[in-house]
């Protein structure tokens, strides 16, 4: 019973009253501010808030979120996940947001044990395939034909295809695909199981199934992006992003992808969008007018013209242009996908991809132990670091190390202090985090020597056995010179991607530069230190 | 100093503001219950006639969260005034684990059919699976299911565009109502009879390497429909459902049904199972539901807009008005469910 309720919001007014009455002159109102915080966009400006955790590929759609709120006169803040880190965000105490928005509605299903999720619909419809660089498409006989996963395992198993996908214990759409190797490597079963898994000629194979993968991703948008940059074959995405890098390819002059949807292995992303029920009405009132307009006839067609499958019919006559034929993509295809397999089977599968099956990480912290790091900020630094280094708490993100792993240690001021390393998931790992908390703090700060220190440690590996990253935490503006970092760079002569991560005072440009010159990309951890940490692991 | 004064002002309205209202809701409250309800009813609950009936005939408004009939019964209800699931057995549970409910009613039925697509139905026909007789379509669940045990494939059946095994897709058994039903159904086939404790040992094994082989399943029946409307017949080539979940899509979005329907087929099993909404008062405050939920004309929305079929309204009548073609004028073919002891072993070999 709760009576109460109706009189809430007059107290609130009393209270605004009291202000009021006692206060100085007024103030306007605050407009929104995106600045420093987890959300990564903020649409329309008021105070009335509609918060929504989303997998990134619904950035695209963000045109018509901002739509919504001028018209509503509302702010929509985005802040974007992997749809697995949505899922586990769904199992704690607190879900500090309105609504979810992840890629497809397993993870709600599987992540809502609390039953906190109301009025889940399913937004648009996309199935994840594969898109490959049309010549080499052509040449491999994918472009006129049917295509199994096996055919594209042989392609991968002769060297002829590498490709990039997200992680699968982050990203739907890794994970999607991931199972869907299962099945053709198993030999594809009725559904799954544990006894499959154990099997040793699947493991071998998924090994090297595995190690054509060329770059990996915490999220899927960001792969595209990635992809369009860099130079790559291939890569398993969404068919809506697809379409998208096509569009960003083709304008850019460069060869466009050719979708190929391998029939025993499709899976189906279908984006539902669901309330958070925290028991406030005027939030749960909001939300349903967005979701109500997201599923109106207008903006259903306009999301249709983002590449999407929406409402019930099929992709309409005046779409069809964004589903171009050339491109190898199928509108009219009936999307046949394999099971996925039972809770339990589906958490052993993502748990053996992150302990065993995937290429090793290799990763290198270049960790700023300048002065002004002293005090809070070092605390946070360790308290991020135990996340990831103590393999229990790393577990509970899928975020812990194989035993192949390699994690090595810079801390740098103004100079490289030290460096340590540190192979596979047991103790070696867990004493650099002895190490970080032991070290002092001290003097300036020069990441690109650090990161330079960590280029000359990349080369005592072969890098094609590993997803080698470097990862820089820094502070402040950096003294040094990028320009010897780069000569050291193209020295090297790999892609090692130089993720960094923003705290403190740090020059947001010269990590900007980093990342676009390596084609990675900056991290906030401003906020939140801690789940930035988690965020870039999850890229690796 | 004036714009302390006007504050000022805007503080003693509020007041007096607040005094009057509270005197005044003192003698008109509403109340508000909350508690675990099957998905499929989440319709009628959001029906806005609906909540007027309820706040305007009896003051009261009804708060849920949704959940599995048979999860919510083993779920912390501490907080919650009532639970809403959508079979008998749900309530036998209750009771064996938590005693006497305050007070049970049943408040409407809706009997257990397969959706398919046109193309489905029309090989499944083919095979002697499906009968159409007088527009309405029945499945033989013994034909059904010798295809599933004998794991034939979609294209064996003549439909070489779906991937996979012949399966009927269903909510998860030991959560979800539509799904568990489905299981006793299932149970019944295999068992040739109404399955109770002495048969059902012998048929478990097979019941369980059907379920094994579906993996994931839904926890949901709103959610699996949605999912076989939208994601299309590859998808989801056939589920099992409520009869009133289609009813409730047709009336609530007639132009979408318009441009569907013609691909949209209902399988009546033979014989089917009612699945009966019970709703459970958990304490003094939630029996205010079930005699709200028996209103003449909640009821008599209960079957127009949302497909439920009730006592009061008599059924037979009025099939016409949903424009859903095969709707059984009334469902004559049914079994019983299995008792709650069998169920729950059904429930146990499938966790």
């Amino acid at each position: 019973m709760k009576i109460r309720k109706k009189i809430l919001p007059l107290l609130l007014l009393l209270v605004t009253a009291l202000l009021a009455a006692c206060g100085p002159n007024s103030r306007p109102a605050e407009t929104g501010e995106a600045s420093a915080s987890g959300k990564d966009a903020v649409l329309g400006s008021s105070r009335e808030v509609l918060r929504i955790v989303s997998g990134s590929e619904n950035s695209q759609l963000e045109p018509l979120l901002q739509e919504f709120a001028n018209q509503e006169h509302i702010q929509i803040e985005m802040t974007y996940k992997g749809s697995l880190d949505i899922m586990r965000l769904l199992g704690d105490e607190e879900i500090p947001y309105d609504a979810v928005w992840p890629a497809s509605s397993l993870w709600i299903s599987t992540g809502d044990t609390k039953h906190r999720i109301k009025h889940a619909k399913s937004v648009s419809v996309t199935p994840v395939v594969f898109g490959i660089r049309q010549s080499l498409a052509e040449e491999l006989g994918f472009t006129d034909r049917e295509v199994s996963v096996d055919d594209l395992l042989q392609a991968i198993q002769s060297g002829k295809l590498r490709f990039c996908m997200t992680s699968a214990t982050q990203s739907n759409s890794g994970a999607s695909a991931y199972i869907g190797f299962l099945y053709a490597l198993s030999g594809n079963p009725e559904v799954i199981t544990s006894e499959d898994l154990a099997d040793d000629q699947l493991r071998t194979d998924m090994r090297n199934l595995l190690s054509g993968v060329d770059r990996s991703s915490g999220s899927s948008d960001w792969l595209k992006d990635m992809f369009v940059a860099g130079d790559y074959n291939a890569m398993v995405n969404y068919e809506c992003l697809i379409i998208q890098a096509n569009q960003e390819l083709e304008e850019q002059g460069k060869e466009t992808l050719y979708a190929v949807y391998p029939y025993d292995g499709l899976s189906l992303a279908d984006s539902p969008l669901g309330w958070v029920d925290n028991g406030d009405e005027k939030q749960e009132e909001l939300f349903l007018k967005l979701q109500e307009y997201l599923l109106s006839e207008d903006i259903q067609n306009q999301i249709q013209r983002t590449g999407r499958r929406t409402g019930y019919t099929g992709i309409s006559e005046e779409n069809r242009d964004v589903f171009r034929k050339d491109w190898g993509l199928q509108p009219d295809r009936v999307l046949s996908p394999i099971r996925m397999p039972a809770a339990d089977v589906l958490f052993e599968c993502l748990d053996l991809y992150q302990t065993d099956f995937k290429k090793p990480s290799l990763n290198v912290y270049c960790l700023d132990y300048s002065g002004s790091m002293s005090g809070e900020g070092n605390e946070q630094l360790v308290a991020a670091m135990e996340q990831l280094l103590i393999q229990e708490n790393a577990r509970k993100n899928f975020l812990q190390a194989s035993s192949e792993e390699i994690n090595i240690l810079i801390p740098f001021n103004d100079r490289v202090l030290a460096f340590y390393t540190a192979k596979g998931s047991g103790q070696e790992l867990e004493k650099l985090y002895d190490t970080i908390k032991q070290l002092r703090t001290g003097g300036g700060t020069d990441m690109y020597a650090a990161a330079e220190r960590g280029l000359k440690m990349l080369e005592q590996y072969d890098l094609s056995q590993y997803t080698p990253a470097i990862i820089i935490l820094s502070d402040g503006v950096s003294s040094g010179s990028f320009s010897d970092f780069e000569e050291a760079y193209q020295e090297l002569g790999q892609e090692v991607p130089i993720f960094s991560i923003m705290f403190g005072d740090a020059d947001e440009t010269q990590l900007e530069e980093l990342a676009a010159c390596t084609n990675a990309r900056v991290f906030d951890g401003r906020e939140n230190l801690t789940e930035a940490f988690r965020s870039v692991k999850g890229y690796n | 100093m004036k714009t302390k004064l006007t504050g000022l002002a805007i503080l003693i309205l509020v007041i007096i503001a607040a005094v009057v209202y509270v005197f005044f809701s003192r003698k008109n409250q509403t109340a508000e219950i909350s508690g675990y309800l099957g998905g499929e009813k989440i319709g009628l609950l959001e029906d806005e006639e609906v909540q007027d009936i309820l706040k305007g005939r009896y003051h009261l408004v009804i708060d849920y969260s949704k959940a599995g009939s048979l999860d919510m019964i083993t779920a912390d209800f501490t907080d919650r005034d009532y639970l809403f699931p959508s079979n008998q057995t749900a309530l036998e549970l209750y009771e064996e684990i938590h005693g006497d409910p305050v007070q049970s009613q049943i408040i409407f039925n809706t009997p257990i059919v397969l959706y398919t697509r046109s193309a489905v139905a029309k090989a499944l026909a083919e095979q002697g699976i499906v009968r159409e007789e007088q527009g309405i379509y029945y499945v033989d669940m013994t034909g059904l299911t010798e295809e599933i045990e004998a794991g034939s494939s979609w294209s064996d059946l003549g439909l070489p565009q779906l991937y996979g095994h012949v399966s009927v897709g269903t909510t998860d058994p030991t959560k979800s109502n539509s799904g568990n039903m489905f299981a006793a159904l299932l149970a019944n086939t295999l068992c040739q009879a109404v399955a109770d404790e002495q048969n059902i040992g012998n048929i478990l094994p097979r019941l369980q390497n059907i379920f094994r082989n579906l993996g994931y399943m839904e926890s949901s029946s709103a959610d699996l429909f949605d999912q076989f409307l939208k994601t299309g017949m590859g998808a989801k080539p056939l589920i099992a459902g409520y009869e009133s979940q289609i009813l409730e899509f047709a009336a609530e979005n007639p132009e979408t049904w318009e441009q569907i329907s013609g691909d949209i087929v209902m399988l009546y099993p033979t014989p089917t199972l009612w699945s009966s909404h019970v709703y459970i008062a958990l304490n003094e405050a939630g029996t205010a539901g079930i005699n709200a939920l028996l209103d003449e004309d909640i009821q008599r929305l209960a079957w127009e807009k949302h497909g439920f079929r009730t006592g009061v309204y008599d059924v037979p009548a009025d099939t016409e008005r949903f424009g859903v073609s095969g709707l059984a004028p009334e469902i004559t073919q049914i079994s019983p469910m299995p008792d709650a002891a069998t169920m729950e072993r059904i429930i146990q070999a499938l966790s």
